[in-house]
């Protein structure tokens, strides 16, 4: 195929506004999948992903189409994580596209993640096509979408394509439009081969298949290949494209997206971001922009049963083999026992970890509340990065904390001004500007700590705003904060797994209330259990869990065991979802209580 | 085939209490003939399809109110069972009965009928509580009823009471369990009122107008009764349940033992269960698809009667399991390790060393290698032990 009549583009969108319905059809209509092979959203191939309705990873795809002016051509469609604790991952495979179509829900109008996307796509230097979807729901508004999408791209609204992804209506002038406007990719078969990674899965059989994109030059099968970031040189296993299973081809050349199976055994070893060139003959240098993505949040995983460590290191052994931003090392806990300090790109990240533990490897597991990482400056002037509270020095010797704080941006109906602005200076936050992107929306800019933003901060605004807000936050700077240590100790025992680092204004309410959701979090044990909260040395807060001192099960009615039994069955589940701290029984419950201070 | 206890539900009550979350019905007394006819069916059709002739060993009548029954009708139902089980080696027969809703007369009726022990709900001797019970008797209706059945000649009579009575207190329940005492019953069963999920009970202390019973208070109650009952020669052989010796012989209710040892039995009667040949059984629950399954269905395979609605086939391992965790409710006698070992060919230390390594360190059991039981807070604490033995896998070695 020559390069001219290669298209490669992306779908971009806010989570739910149709993406992967979209692709599911253009799969469908250029027939590289057969109705009958058809599932749902074939492109997300992880239940969780169909669960949460997001794309968590990328994928491409190979399809060939034969366009109204009778010529044949391939487009390949690389699909986007949809969720901004992905965005560095976005943003590579943006980099693989010439072109991307935007699509937005003809009842929702433009959202923060189209607005992040299509900033994305712009810096990119993407064809950006706009489509408004969903045009088949009652509440469709599309001329007014179409209004604030032309607005803000500056592309006449009546040229707007309007389709409904789920009713399979105009599918057919997305593919056209895709022709016409996104421009065939440029480059030389003659240069240096220099091949961009985009995307990774690990493989059992081949390895880590890397997923990538033709810039210069052009890939044999057979050839010596150089990751130029890694400097490994790799021998391919297969080189390939998506059609849309893994199809091997003896060549890729520039322009094209498709595969190379390394035969590496760990996704770190190939990173999103890295360069292919040929080993014979390097090109000079990497294409732009290739970055290590940094975990922000941090959480203990513990088994509850100790035996189950080593069936817990293996799960995030496979769980890494697939995910080079899920980082993991062994950690001690005085009160969990061994465990793992785990690093995540987010707080959703968290979620899906901690759910893929608990379903696909059927652990039972604790999670202790999230932290962000700490700047620690000590007296003699050393600066030391921490990532739990229960690693901060003696106070004495602290001169300083520092915390990471965050560019948010909250793209809202202007009726919710109020309530965001509320929302966002409850939680330390500080507000820089204002833009008025589409009528009766407005996006404000914050500062903001990252430890406000991963408590519940999303759902907060979700709820506040009756779900219509959304929101991206990138990374700003470190800035020293007045924190201090808070303490709970159970049983006369500290509890390292419940210590949290505070502000010191909230430190005396917030260890009061952490007390009192402790005291009715830990059921009663067979002997009192006192709860304190301390912060710079002193006690701040104290209650007492009164011994049990009766739990039986009273008659055995007319020889119903099984009711008996059922009931015991409940009762021992609850226990299983508790660990042993010393003697005293603890929820997972109340290793999240940390969390959930500001409510009720 | 060992001799089996025979359980038979009598699902009808004058009104309903509001604490009550058993399978009873009140107002449909006009289908008492029908039932008693049915359940003679049902006891004809099951003991036709076993697989060898049955012995019944104890009968008891459960409720609901059973005493609603009048005595021919006891009679038909126990000249039925005799027709079908061998009774000769059965000594006990017991009968539940509200006081107020006997007299002599209608008790001798029952003992001729073949009914030796008389199970009373007294509940409590307080006019108040009885009434937030939604109990139809009054305190004076009980020794009205003891002396009936004595003088109608019963030699066994137990006595139910309840505690943890919203608004009872210490003082009113020691007068309950005196005037209990008073009565001098061969045995005694105290309940801690449960509040139970959907009864009207749980509604009233949502909403307020009851007041919620007090854990603390239950126990500091029954931590009393076990010294008052215990000075007055009454024995505890199981969580809820004391007994008196009369001739040297603990006057214990050998139909509840079954259960407890994990022994067989038969339920015969709308929602009764039955445990036996490794197979658990329950029977439909609603009066009128009770009669109809009856009427018109057939025996399925024994145990299980023409209404029987769960059938459930057990493991060894479940067994095994319902075993401890019956069998610690005995708190005399409790698990004996040989008796253990003769029933299943595996010792208690080999299927459960770390349970009862933990509990024991825990102060809740106590193991001399030849007995597992209850230590005193153990029973107080029953759950914390039970729910070790229920819901494990078996150990690899065990087929």
């Amino acid at each position: 195929m020559r390069t001219d009549k290669i298209r490669n583009f992306c779908i971009i969108a806010h989570i739910d506004h149709g993406k992967s319905t979209l692709a599911d059809r253009l799969l469908q209509m250029t027939g590289t999948i057969s109705d009958r092979e058809m599932t749902e959203q074939v492109l997300d191939s992880m239940d969780l992903e169909r669960e949460k309705g997001v794309t968590i990873k990328a994928s491409a795809v190979r399809m060939l189409y034969s366009a109204k002016d009778g010529e044949s051509y391939e487009l390949n469609l690389i699909d986007t994580p949809g969720h901004v604790d992905f965005n560095y991952e976005v943003s590579r495979a943006l980099e693989a596209c010439e072109g991307a179509v935007l699509v937005v829900d003809a009842t929702q109008g433009i959202e923060a993640q189209t607005l992040a996307n299509l900033y994305l796509a712009i810096d990119s230097n993407l064809t950006v096509l706009p489509v408004i979807n969903k045009i088949d729901l009652p509440s469709a508004r599309p001329d007014e979408v179409a209004d604030e999408v032309g607005s803000l791209l500056g592309f006449p609204p009546e040229e707007i394509l309007r389709i409904s992804a789920k009713e399979g209506i105009n599918i057919d002038q997305v593919l056209e439009a895709v022709v016409r406007h996104i421009p065939p990719p440029r480059g030389d078969e003659n240069e240096p081969l220099t091949a961009l990674i985009f995307d990774s899965h690990y493989d059992p059989y081949k390895g880590v298949v890397a997923y990538i994109r033709v810039m210069q030059g052009s890939i044999r099968a057979a050839d010596t290949l150089r990751l130029m970031a890694a400097q490994t040189d790799v021998k391919p296993v297969e080189i390939g494209i998506f059609s849309p299973n893994m199809k091997p081809t003896e060549r890729l050349t520039v322009g094209d997206v498709g595969y190379v199976a390394t035969g590496l055994k760990t996704v770190q070893e190939c990173r999103v971001g890295d360069t292919f060139t040929s080993a014979a003959t390097p090109a000079k240098a990497p294409l732009p922009g290739y970055r290590h993505p940094k975990p922000m949040v941090f959480a203990g995983i513990y088994p509850v049963e100790n035996d189950d460590y080593s069936d817990l290191k293996d799960a995030l052994e496979k769980l890494q083999l697939n995910d080079a931003s899920l980082v993991f090392v062994p950690e001690k806990s005085q009160a969990l026992n061994f465990g793992f300090r785990c690093g995540f790109l987010g707080l959703f990240h968290m979620e899906i970890i901690q759910e893929r533990l608990e379903r696909e490897y059927d652990l039972d597991i604790i999670v202790t509340a999230p932290s962000v990482e700490y700047e620690v400056v000590t007296l003699d002037g050393a600066v030391s990065r921490i990532d739990s509270p229960a690693q901060l020095p003696d106070e004495a010797i602290i001169q300083e904390i520092r915390e990471p704080w965050m560019n948010l941006q909250i793209f809202t109906p202007t009726e919710f001004y109020g309530t965001v602005m509320d929302l966002v200076t409850k939680r330390r936050g500080s507000y820089k500007s204002q833009e008025y992107p589409a009528p009766n929306r407005v996006q404000l800019n914050f500062e903001i700590p990252l430890s406000e933003l991963i408590v519940d901060f999303f759902d907060d605004l979700k709820s506040r705003t009756k779900g219509y807000a959304s929101m991206d936050y990138s990374f700003l700077e470190y800035r020293p904060g007045n924190l201090v240590r808070l303490e709970i100790m159970v049983g006369g025992e500290p509890v390292d797994a419940l210590t949290a680092i505070v502000h010191k204004e909230d430190a005396y309410h917030k260890g009061q209330r952490l007390v009192t959701k402790l005291k009715d979090i830990i059921p009663r044990q067979q002997f009192d259990v006192a709860v304190q909260a301390a912060s710079g040395g002193r006690i701040i807060s104290r209650a007492n869990v009164r011994a049990m001192r009766k739990d039986v099960l009273a008659k055995c009615y007319g020889g119903d065991i099984t009711r008996k039994k059922k009931l015991l069955e409940k009762q021992k589940k609850g226990k299983r979802r508790m660990k042993m701290v010393g003697s005293v029984e603890i929820p997972q419950e109340a290793f999240m209580a940390v969390l959930r201070l500001e409510e009720d | 085939m060992e001799p089996v206890a025979v359980y038979l539900h009598i699902p009808f009550c004058q009104t309903r209490c509001g604490y009550c979350d058993f399978n009873t019905y009140a107002g449909v007394q006009q289908f008492i003939p029908a039932y008693v006819d049915a359940l003679c069916r049902e006891i004809e059709q099951v003991a036709a399809a076993a697989p060898a002739p049955l012995a019944g060993k104890t009968v008891f009548f459960g409720g609901g109110t059973p005493s609603l029954l009048s005595s021919p009708q006891i009679s038909q139902i126990l000249r039925c069972l005799s027709s079908n089980l061998d009774l000769s080696g059965c000594a006990e027969i017991s009968l539940e009965a509200n006081p107020g809703t006997v007299d002599e007369e209608r008790l001798a009726g029952f003992l001729e009928a073949g009914v030796n022990r008389l199970s009373l709900g007294m509940q409590s001797a307080n006019p108040a509580e009885l009434s937030i019970l939604d109990r139809q008797h009054q305190p004076g209706d009980v020794q009205a009823a003891v002396a009936a059945a004595r003088n109608a000649g019963f030699a066994n009579i137990s006595l139910d009471l309840i505690y943890g009575i919203p608004g009872q207190d210490m003082d009113s329940w020691l007068k309950t369990l005196r005037a209990a005492l008073e009565l001098l019953p061969e045995h005694l069963s105290l309940y801690c009122l449960t509040v139970e999920e959907g009864t009207p009970l749980e509604e009233q202390i949502k909403n307020g107008s009851v007041q919620k019973p007090d854990d603390d208070l239950a126990a500091d109650l029954f931590t009393a009764a076990l010294e008052l009952l215990n000075q007055d020669g009454f024995e505890r052989y199981e969580i809820s349940n004391f007994a008196a010796k009369r001739g040297g012989l603990l006057m214990t209710c050998a139909h509840n033992l079954t259960y407890w040892r994990n022994q067989p039995y038969l339920g015969f009667g709308a929602g009764a269960h039955g445990c036996a040949d490794k197979v658990r059984t329950a029977n439909v629950k609603p009066i009128p698809a009770y009669l109809s399954a009856v009427t018109s269905g057939k025996a399925k395979v024994f145990p299980a009667g023409p209404a029987a609605e769960n059938i459930h086939c057990q493991s060894d391992w479940e067994i095994i399991e319902e075993t401890m965790m019956l069998g610690l409710r005995l708190t005399g006698e409790g698990i004996s390790a040989r008796g253990f070992q003769t029933r299943f060919g595996r010792s208690i230390e080999s299927l459960f060393p770390r349970q009862i390594q933990h509990l024991t360190a825990r102060g809740l059991v106590e193991w001399d290698g030849e007995t597992l039981r209850l230590s005193q807070q153990g029973s107080m604490l029953g759950n914390q032990v039970f729910l070790e033995f229920v819901g494990n896998r078996p150990p690899p070695d065990f087929q």
